[in-house]
């Protein structure tokens, strides 16, 4: 059980046309959708808000798991720390400039990630896991701790962002914030896409296949794991601080096993290994635990337990790997 | 001295409950190298099956447990069949997803027909009570448990090692494809690897039960713990998850005895420096 | 002249139509995961109110709509609460059981012209952050202050404390330390447990070793309580003499049936016991008991819930279903009814409810069920946590 057969196998890329080609279609698809989700559900807008935030702990979850094939039930360690950062900046030091919050949670998040890393790239396979695991709890701990800061299992209230730019308030009805989100979400994508067809991010991927060789090869694998696990961070953070910004409350879930365990479902569910899984995985679990819930809010649970297993069963590579699996096999078909 | 026997009784039991509700565990993922965590809800199945024949038809104590153990069995039988039989051998992540989800299921389950409150497996006579040890009272059912652990230990190691089903089940595990030209059934060899590992667990949710009670959360509250005992010791090796149990038994209570507040720190502390110098837990196979 | 007739028929119609209106209250609590019970007991005492009062007042007709928040989640908690306010368009926002939660809604009331009725979250500051919250359960100061007075009566000198290591534990020890330690006794140890403890038998062994007479707990009610009262018992605590004591939340009734004979003999103190002796409380268990299903899962949040409907009602009757948040305040503020815990009455400055706390023994009833006797009653308790929490 080593690091390498831990993760799904990326969907394979569907070669139509050149890449950047696609990346803008990617773009457009995604604010279109955004587009589509301000103006299909305008009363709905907090909730869109969360899932974006959570989607790019999704996406910083994807960068470890599926590019580097490092599993960890330990993720929500980056996120909280990028909330707690952005809280805590606001409320105890009067930083209160959304922009300056999402850059102090984004080095927040990038720190945790160092730490976490180093920790946690030590084990292998099962090892691996229960490292994330111990990161976790103690994160967890040390916020519940360090009360005086952080309010404890209270959580951290009176957080009281200044309007965007002096403009845009961050009110009832979510408006800001979620165009707020949606910038954020679309600059860390193009980023991302960069980076993961950058030299850089073919070497992590080489690493998830055959660390062996890769090493053989004269690259470090310790080192290029932890440059992304710091990378990965930072996304972590962004959506953390982010998640601070438009709920203006922070709480002790936000470093939780629990959150970084759904991160992890939300991942596979999508389709490990692809940008485009994470997002698909994030909306298609929360909307439907949103929709689920407020249906039936006491047995909503065993829906969505039939959910995974529906999934695992028909798709096994992930929504998003699976549908691209499909196309392709229905391009080749055609002459 | 005192305070050192008096900590070193409670580690035992405590490690020899976490041993026998996650030596099952161990079974599955380092045998049958599933990711199972749905492992929780099958002990938990159990608890209720003892609790319900305890507490509700008024049978005696062994008779609930031995009902226990069946019950979860049949229950387990059709979820591997038509659920597990399809991730063998699959991607770890996946294992996860199918058995989270198995999780959420059993708990929405277990809500809905027995309801959220606690329930209880009523002790025999026996079992109840204190039992003083001389320089300190200890609970008769701990002791009881410890025997459990000790004779658990004992049974699965035989059977591993000296019987010809364990044969098979090492040779399946090693190499299905090798082990089935030899004409060795492996998909009934599974099965029945799956059957005991469901079984111990039912076991566990039992004799566990005054220590960990049993509700519908059950299954997820202590997941975590079972996955952190089973790796630290090492997938598929029953002397490593004892040592283990015990190990982590003993940190876990010497830290809420001296430092109850820093509890939390203490173990998990205590897990990344054991995995730090065992990176494939204390006696995991190198594969 | 047919047509004109119609006409009128339908303008009547209309008319009707939009002077009945529907009001709705968003209710978020934990209906599903670990504290799934003390959501259903939310649901219980609404229906229970609902069931035994009507859903209309005047021609208005109540709707409850319910949010699930499973585990501590303040961020959930306020999304869930924008989306009842802007797109459910709910007039009042209720149930809340973790402080968290609620704490993260309070921003929201100014501006949603909404306010907050808590059924359940038991931090005293919640309802200094905003002046639209009216709490009618308790908080961990009101409930665990007398029980110092009790122990001081009882001739305890020493005592140590054991609380969980999160906000309301906290909560409860420095209530119980304070008054213990003003009415002239001494807390040898505060012990504070991580959560996640399942072994409580090293920490009964660190009680015995301390000397104290009695022990004063809080833990969160639910599993972790039944594993405290066991080794408690088996740790030889009871015969040594140790004496048990916390607030009610230990002993609350949906855990007795589990804690058994266990729990015999331990002093809570809290403000509603299901046993509490009045014709409004057998009226309220009665319905109460028909809403939960199970009547062996009813248990204290079901008063705070039942007693939150009584002011929404009142509040919707103030102010006559229109959309006021500071007019229906207003109009509960210093509030007084008889409420299946007793009198009670709302304080007009602290907008939280005075209620009587009462000492209550477990004790075993003639037809073998377990039941918390009250043996004792701490008349019109104000929260006496407000003053250190401000």
């Amino acid at each position: 059980m080593s690091a390498t057969d831990i993760s799904t196998s990326a969907a394979p890329a569907v070669h139509t046309g050149r890449p950047w080609q696609r990346d803008l279609i990617g773009i457009a698809v995604i604010l279109l959708a955004a587009i589509g989700g301000y103006f299909l559900f305008p009363d709905n807008l907090a909730l869109l808000t969360r899932i974006i935030a959570i989607m790019l702990l999704v996406l910083s979850l994807d960068l470890v798991t599926g590019y580097c094939g490092v599993a960890t039930l330990g993720h929500a360690a980056l996120f909280g720390a990028g909330a707690y950062a952005a809280g805590i900046a606001a409320v105890t030091f009067g930083i209160t400039e959304p922009l300056s919050m999402i850059g102090i949670g984004a080095i927040a998040g990038a720190v945790a990630g160092l730490v976490s890393g180093v920790v946690i790239l030590r084990g292998h396979g099962l090892a691996q896991l229960v490292l994330s695991i111990a990161v976790i709890h103690l994160f967890h701990e040390a916020a519940n701790k360090a009360s005086t800061y952080t309010g404890g299992s209270d959580g951290l209230s009176g957080i009281a962002p200044d309007p965007l730019f002096g403009l845009f308030e961050f009110d009832l009805w979510g408006r800001t914030a979620y165009a707020f989100g949606i910038v954020l979400l679309v600059l860390v994508f193009v980023l991302l896409r960069i980076l993961v067809r950058s030299p850089f991010g073919m070497l992590c991927r080489g690493i998830r296949q055959d660390p062996i060789r890769v090493s053989a090869m004269g690259a470090s694998v310790k080192a290029s794991l932890i440059k992304m696990y710091v990378i990965s961070g930072a996304v972590a953070g962004i959506g953390g601080a982010l998640n601070a910004v438009s709920t203006q409350v922070v709480g002790l879930d936000s470093l939780s096993f629990t959150n970084s365990a759904e991160a992890l479902v939300m991942l596979v569910l999508g389709g490990a290994g692809s940008l485009y899984g994470a997002f698909v995985g994030t909306i298609v679990f929360m909307w439907f635990e949103h929709v689920v819930s407020a249906a039936n809010p006491f047995h909503w649970l065993t829906i969505v337990g039939a959910l995974l297993i529906t999934v695992v069963l028909f798709a096994p590579k992930g929504l998003y790997g699976t549908a691209a699996n499909l196309a392709k096999r229905f391009a080749r078909s055609r002459p | 001295m005192q305070v050192f026997f008096s900590i070193g009784v409670d580690a035992l039991a405590y490690g020899m409950v976490l041993f026998i509700i996650s030596i099952g565990l161990s079974v599955t993922m380092g045998l049958m190298r599933v990711v199972n965590l749905a492992h929780g809800a099958f002990a938990m199945i159990g608890g209720y099956i003892a609790s319900y024949a305890a507490r509700d038809l008024g049978l005696g104590y062994g008779f609930a447990i031995i009902l226990a153990v069946i019950g979860t069995i049949i229950i387990a039988i059709p979820l591997e069949r038509f659920l597990y039989r399809r991730i063998y051998g699959a991607p770890e992540l996946t294992q996860v997803l199918m058995t989270i989800g198995i999780t959420f299921c059993v708990i929405g389950l277990a809500n809905y027909v027995f309801g959220p409150t606690l329930k209880t497996i009523p002790l025999p006579a026996d079992l109840q009570g204190p039992v003083n040890l001389g320089f300190r009272t200890i609970a008769a059912h701990k002791l009881f448990a410890i025997g459990c652990g000790v004779a658990v230990a004992l049974g699965l190691w035989f059977l591993i090692e000296r019987t010809s089903f364990g044969v098979k089940l090492r040779a399946s595990v090693d190499n299905t494809a090798m082990a089935a030209s030899l004409g060795v059934r492996t998909r009934i060899v599974y099965a029945a690897s799956f059957a005991l590992a469901v079984g111990l667990a039912a076991f566990g949710g039992v004799i566990g039960a005054e220590l960990l009670p049993v509700e519908p959360y059950y299954a997820l509250r202590y997941m975590v713990t079972f996955l952190v005992v089973v790796s630290v010791g090492g997938a598929g090796s029953i002397p490593g998850a004892l040592i283990a149990c015990l190990l982590l038994g003993a940190i876990d209570t010497t830290g809420r005895y001296l430092v109850p507040e820093y509890g939390e720190f203490f173990f998990y502390l205590a897990v990344i420096a054991i995995v730090w110098v065992f990176p494939r837990g204390l006696l995991g196979r190198a594969k | 002249m047919k047509k004109l007739i119609l006409a009128a028929a339908a303008a009547i119609l209309f008319s009707g139509a939009a002077y009945a209106d529907v009001i709705k209250i968003g209710v978020v609590g934990p209906f599903s995961g670990p504290f799934a019970i003390q959501g259903k007991n939310f649901k219980a005492g609404i229906d229970a109110y609902i069931a035994t009062h009507g859903d209309k007042i005047g021609n208005d007709t109540i709707e409850v709509l319910y949010r699930d928040v499973p585990q501590a989640d303040p961020a959930q908690s306020k999304a869930l609460a924008q989306e009842l306010v802007v797109k459910e368009h709910v007039q009042y926002l209720a149930g809340f059981y973790f402080t968290p939660d609620a704490m993260a809604v309070t921003p929201l009331l100014q501006q949603a012209n909404v306010p907050l009725v808590v059924m359940n979250a038991a931090t005293s500051a919640i309802v200094t952050k905003s002046p639209y919250v009216v709490r009618t359960s308790f908080t961990t100061w009101q409930t665990s202050a007398p029980m110092a007075k009790i122990a001081r009566e009882r001739g305890v000198e020493k005592a140590i404390t054991v609380v969980s290591d999160y906000g309301p534990g906290v909560d409860a020890e420095n209530a119980f330390k304070s008054t213990f330690e003003k009415e002239g006794g001494k807390v040898v140890e505060s012990i504070r447990m991580p959560l996640s403890t399942n072994d409580f038998s090293p920490v009964m062994q660190r009680v015995r070793n301390s000397g104290a007479q009695a022990v004063f707990a809080f833990l969160p009610s639910g599993p972790t309580t039944l594993g405290f009262v066991k080794a408690y018992n088996e740790n030889g605590l009871k015969e040594a003499g140790v004496q048990f004591l916390a607030p009610g939340d230990l002993t609350q009734e949906s855990d007795l049936p589990a804690l058994g004979d266990a729990a015999l003999g331990i002093l809570t103190t809290f403000h509603y016991a299901i046993a509490h002796d009045s014709p409004e409380n057998r009226a309220f268990v009665e319905a109460a008991r028909k809403a939960i299903g199970n009547p062996a899962e009813l248990s204290f949040p079901s008063v705070g819930a039942y007693d939150g409907m009584h002011v929404i009602y009142k509040m919707i009757e103030a102010t006559g279903g229109k959309q006021d948040a500071k007019k229906a305040v207003d109009a509960v503020k210093g509030l007084a009814w008889e409420s299946p815990r007793g009198p009670v009455s709302i304080d007009p400055e602290t907008r939280h409810i005075t209620q009587n706390i009462y000492l209550r023994e477990v004790a075993k009833g003639s037809d073998g069920t377990y039941y918390n006797k009250e043996i004792k009653t701490f008349e019109k308790q104000p929260d006496p946590g407000l003053a250190p929490a401000k």
